[in-house]
């Protein structure tokens, strides 16, 4: 018996094993010679015998078990332990591109107002003076025009200067009640360290009926608006003049890389210009023959916004295509 | 815009008013300060009285100056030329500090003595006025020997740039900024009241006639003056230096500074010529040409009221008879005249355009008041003027209205009171509406908006309360709101098969689109300002910047650069079209242990698998596409839903080597095609399929497309799918290949038998058999 125990005991492999397994519980192993011998037995032993028996293959059954799945488990390790790999050469493997600052901070900004019920409305690029002056109160020869250089085609049309001829084409199309953002791209005739000649803006317009919509309504939104884009900030407002809102206020927020202590980038104000907005113009209802309506209006430059957020340094550089830029959004 | 505080001091008491209380104050009525300079004159620098003034024994440019500073006399050496005209002088005593590196201390130069230095305004710290030293007038205050520089606070003064907005003419003027924060600080606004004193005995209206013809739409008064030596004072000189129009006449000088001061346009012709004592007379004509207002004086074209003054015309400080005038004209007026005559203007018509002074006597006043104290010039008695009587514009205003438009209760005697504080006259009245007139000097305020902006303006919007507004629900999803999440959507994917986004201008350089063989916008729609050549046309391209930006990441040490696009670009009609385009170049993986630092560059079959993995199943076709990055043997256009809407191509190499890249690939589709399409579910058999694959020897050159098309062509009811799965060519095939099919078989009724399979598989090879002389292998 110990002699068989032995034999289960050094098999060294599943294959080695097997071999045993045959030795032992085979049609001509071992065990099979001792129960032969179960007949030779004089009949009141038999019994006892065959107990013995039982329970000496039961015994070495177990016995057999047991290396088995030690030598399982050994061959399965053995198995992983050829299949390592230096997970650590995965690290950082960079596979996703990256969306681009400027759209994502505009995506961040249509997400806020598309929760608040408001559309969103597009126009062409290609504009006409009606669209993008006239209608919006800026009459030709105006002073205001000279805010916002204009890229002039030979047949008199622009490239909008603004998201603005959205409004109108929106409030011609629909009918109040409006609520509506412009996402896009607007062209000015300037290219300096602070300016491209393309950028991106938001616009906004709200008009409802007469008496309902008022200055404190639009404070209300564009502080929080500003606190949804910045977090926790301060937010100022400034009187100002677009000629299409009336009465009109630029909107600062406290200066977020310096806390409203002054630094060199709101040029030791405290505070950082970020968007205008004003009570809608009644010449700009008139061109559009809405009668007896209030709204606001607001406009932001989202290059601005995503430079502020994502503390970016340089403007240009983010119509380059410049992955050494880019890639850090990925 | 620039101002000093002691300049405002003038019109309004703001000795009491912080720097910080100004600036604040500023902001907040829209008048937003762009800086704001506290001068101080360091500690030490203190009046002295030159005694005396000698040449340096030995040196031809030092003066030897004996200087009373009070607590005694010092002997100070000075470089400066004008120290022999100069009485009162800035000195820097001993211990005077003019920077962190230069303190004044005992000196000997050349030999002699000198305990101090006599300071220039820049070594001051303030704006340059000319050569030499800061010679000291009156003009600062009473000049007290021995008293710190830094206790004038005309000299120590505070500058602050303004950055106007278009509507605000009014406060183009240190009169006009200091009436609107006297609305605002509540604090009076001192008027200039002056009589004159010391006049020529002869009236104006005697030696001079002022004709009109045709109707005048301007006003206009004159005033004459003989002049004797003129003098700008260094008051003066210092206000124009801080505003930067300090020059060396000095009649100009007091142009200036009364036109900054005041706000009325004042132009000074030189009529020294005219002799009075023959009784000769001065006849200035005023006619109308078409709106234009032209001045002629003696019958010689002078000027345009508002527009521009000829040159000849113009008086300097050795005229010894000078006619001034001041003038008004409606700046809407004005603004269509110039634009529609395409006038030449001068620096007057800024102001004249934004809306200058209309009260026309304060500048004549202001100019006798400064003849008569500061230089001995004498005016002759009274003026003559011509204009329009301005009407006076009466708004009706309602409290209600306002506080609707505010969104907070404003109690009516508040509203008032605002309103009587900004000039404006209100007419008294129990009703809730009332009629408001505006000063003429507020041309921009023409209804209850503007009205109510200037409410706002001096409550402070800050300490408006905010309320969110309750609106009207309405669903808001429209084709806009759709594209742009499908456009979101699709930008995710693009980033998840590893593309940056890119933005680039929708400009592009004409000899570049030319080059490649890509449509121009039609020369008379396209852009006639341009800002550079390389943006000057509207692109029709996406792909040019993305090669571009390729390039320049290449210059970088860029060895895999994949970008996207989805942006506009114009047709040869100027019609817009959304894209998105897509660029691939260089290596087609990182660089890591795997591929042993050496990846492959990017190939045909990674670039459209990645195309596949954004914008999901298309076809491809051989290209139809005519531009020079084609490559005529790895191109295709990209077919979805049976049409083309766009293409992809490897990048032809002589475009490549254009840009100095390797190995590109680009795709340019129309971003309407890739709109989400609604789906209908098909049916899902039950039964088993079977997968039967089927090798064909056909000719070498004929394409998938063909074989793809004729099998779709047959609508085998039992064939699910099928794909090409392998290819094979060797010369045993002599000019042929064999290419394997695998198909699909199932149908959705019942469990196939031979048969089935038989009669699908059998149609397609006899079809292909006919049709390309195709052959089993």
């Amino acid at each position: 018996m110990e002699n068989l125990e032995e034999k289960i005991k050094q098999a060294d492999s599943l294959d080695a094993l097997g071999k045993v397994r045959i030795e032992l519980f085979g049609k001509k192993g071992a065990m099979a010679t001792e129960f032969a011998k179960l007949k030779d037995v004089p009949g009141p032993e038999k019994k006892a015998f065959a107990e013995g028996l039982n329970r000496n293959k039961a015994h070495l059954q177990k016995i057999f078990d047991e290396c088995y799945e030690t030598l399982k488990k050994k061959e399965i390790e053995d198995l992983l332990k050829t299949e390592a790999i230096d997970v650590s050469l995965y690290n950082n493997l960079n596979q996703k591109g990256a969306l681009h600052p400027v759209m994502e901070t505009m995506d961040k900004i249509i997400d806020y107002f598309v929760a608040l019920n408001f559309s969103i409305e597009d126009g062409p690029k290609v504009e006409d003076d009606f669209h993008n002056f006239e209608a919006l109160n800026l009459p030709k020869n105006h002073p205001a025009r000279d805010m916002q250089d204009t890229f002039f085609c030979k047949d008199g049309a622009v490239l909008r200067t603004h998201t603005s001829p959205v409004q109108i084409r929106t409030m011609l199309k629909q009918k109040p009640p409006i609520r509506m953002i412009a996402p896009g791209a607007v062209f000015r005739k300037d290219y300096d360290i602070t300016h491209t000649p393309m950028f991106h803006q938001v616009e906004g317009l709200v008009v409802e009926g007469k008496g309902e919509v008022s200055f404190a309504n639009l404070k209300s939104i564009m502080s929080d608006f500003l606190q949804h884009m910045f977090g926790e900030v301060e937010v100022r407002f400034r009187p100002s003049f677009f000629p299409f809102t009336e009465p009109s206020a630029e909107v600062d927020i406290s200066c977020i890389f310096c806390q409203g202590e002054g630094c060199r980038v709101c040029s030791h104000t405290g505070w950082l210009e970020v968007l205008g907005c004003g009570i809608v113009d009644p010449n700009v209802f008139d061109a559009v023959k809405y009668k007896n309506v209030s709204g606001y209006a607001f406009g932001l430059g989202v290059e601005r916004f995503a430079m502020l957020l994502h503390k970016i340094p340089d403007l240009r550089m983010l119509f380059e295509g410049d992955t050494r830029l880019l890639e850090q959004f990925r | 815009m620039i101002v000093t505080k002691s300049w405002l001091n003038n019109f309004i008491d703001l000795s009491e008013v912080s720097n910080e209380t100004l600036y604040e104050t500023l902001n907040s009525i829209g008048l937003e300060v762009d800086s704001i300079t506290a001068h101080t004159i360091p500690e030490k620098i203190v009046i002295g009285k030159v005694l005396s003034c000698e040449k340096h024994p030995d040196a031809d440019k030092l003066n030897v100056c004996q200087i009373d500073i009070g607590s005694g006399i010092r002997q100070i050496v000075c470089g400066a030329a004008n120290v022999v005209d100069a009485q009162y002088v800035a000195v820097a005593t001993i211990g005077a500090k003019l920077g962190e590196d230069f303190e004044i201390k005992h000196a000997k130069l050349r030999g002699v003595e000198s305990e101090g230095m006599v300071c220039s305004a820049s070594e001051l710290g303030l704006p340059n006025i000319g050569e030499g030293i800061m010679i000291l007038d009156e003009s600062i205050g009473e000049l007290i020997i021995g008293k710190n520089i830094n206790e004038y606070e005309k000299i120590a003064d505070t500058v602050i740039e303004i950055e106007l907005t278009a509507n605000r003419g009014d406060c183009l003027s240190v009169y006009g900024v200091a009436r609107d924060l006297s609305a605002a600080l509540n604090t009076p606004l001192k008027n200039l009241d002056y009589e004159s004193q010391n006049t020529e005995k002869v009236g104006l209206a005697r030696v001079a006639k002022l004709t009109v013809d045709g109707q005048i739409d301007a006003s206009l008064q004159y005033a004459m003056a003989n002049m004797k030596a003129l003098h700008t004072s260094l008051l003066f000189s210092l206000r124009l230096a801080f505003i930067n129009e300090f020059k060396e006449d000095d009649l100009a000088n007091i142009l200036k500074y009364i036109t900054h001061t005041t706000g009325t346009i004042l132009r000074a012709y030189d009529v020294s010529d005219i002799d009075l004592e023959n009784d000769e007379k001065l006849i200035i004509n005023a006619e109308n040409q078409n709106g234009i207002i032209n001045i002629s004086i003696n019958n010689k074209p002078s000027s345009q009221v508002g527009i521009n003054q000829i040159e000849a015309t113009k008086a300097n400080e050795k005229s010894s008879k000078v006619l001034f005038e001041t003038s008004y004209m409606r700046p809407t007026l004005l603004v269509d005249l110039v634009a529609d005559n395409k006038l030449e203007t001068d620096e007057l018509y800024y102001n004249a355009s934004r809306g200058s002074e209309p009260n026309l006597y304060m500048g004549i006043n202001y100019l006798t008041y400064l003849f008569e104290t500061y230089n001995e010039c004498k005016l002759f008695d009274g003026t003559i003027s011509v204009g329009e009587e301005l009407e006076a514009k009466t708004i009706t205003i309602s409290t209600k209205e306002i506080c609707q438009l505010i969104g907070n209760d404003i109690h009516k005697t508040e509203i008032m009171n605002i309103l009587t504080a900004l000039g404006c006259t209100v007419q008294s009245s129990v009703e809730e509406k009332f009629g408001v007139t505006i000063p003429s000097f507020r041309h921009d305020i023409e209804n209850i908006q503007d009205i109510t902006e200037e409410i706002v303006r001096i409550l402070g919007i800050n300490n408006i309360e905010a309320k969110p507004l309750t609106f009207t629900e309405v669903p808001r999803t429209n084709t806009t709101m759709q594209k742009y999440y499908a456009k979101k959507e699709l930008r995710a994917r693009a980033t998840a098969a590893s593309f940056d986004e890119s933005v680039s201008y929708a400009f592009a350089d004409k000899t570049l689109l030319e080059k490649y063989g890509f449509p121009l916008v039609k020369e008379e729609l396209d852009i006639i300002n341009p800002i550079t050549a390389d943006f000057n046309t509207l692109r029709t391209t996406i792909l040019i910047n993305l090669l571009q930006a390729v390039q320049r990441n290449v210059s970088y040490s860029r060895k895999s650069v994949a970008l996207f696009e989805i942006g506009t670009i114009f047709n040869e009609n100027r019609e817009e079209k959304e894209m998105f385009s897509l660029v691939y170049s260089g290596q087609a993986q990182t660089e890591y242990v795997e591929n042993s630092g050496k990846p492959n560059p990017i190939n045909f079959d990674t670039f459209v698998r990645k195309l596949s993995s954004i914008i999901g199943n298309f076809e491809l076709r051989a290209s139809v596409q005519e531009n020079a990055l084609i490559h005529p043997y790895q191109s295709a256009d990209i077919i979805v839903d049976g049409a083309i809407c766009g293409f992809l191509t490897k990048v032809h190499p002589t475009v490549t080597d254009a840009f100095d890249i390797i190995e590109t690939f680009v795709a340019e589709i129309d971003f309407n095609a890739l709109l989400p399409k609604h789906i209908n579910a098909h049916p899902i058999s039950k039964f088993q399929g079977v997968y039967k694959d089927l090798s064909l020897v056909i000719d070498k050159n004929l394409s998938y497309t063909h074989l793809d098309t004729t099998i779709k062509g047959l609508n085998l009811p039992l064939l699910t799918k099928y794909y090409p799965v392998d290819i094979y060519e060797d010369e045993s095939l002599a000019g042929q290949k064999s290419l394997t099919l695998r198909l699909f078989i199932q149908s959705l009724e019942r469990t196939l038998n031979d048969k089935d399979i038989d009669s699908t598989v059998n149609a397609i090879i006899d079809t292909l058999q006919s049709e390309y002389g195709a052959s089993l292998r």
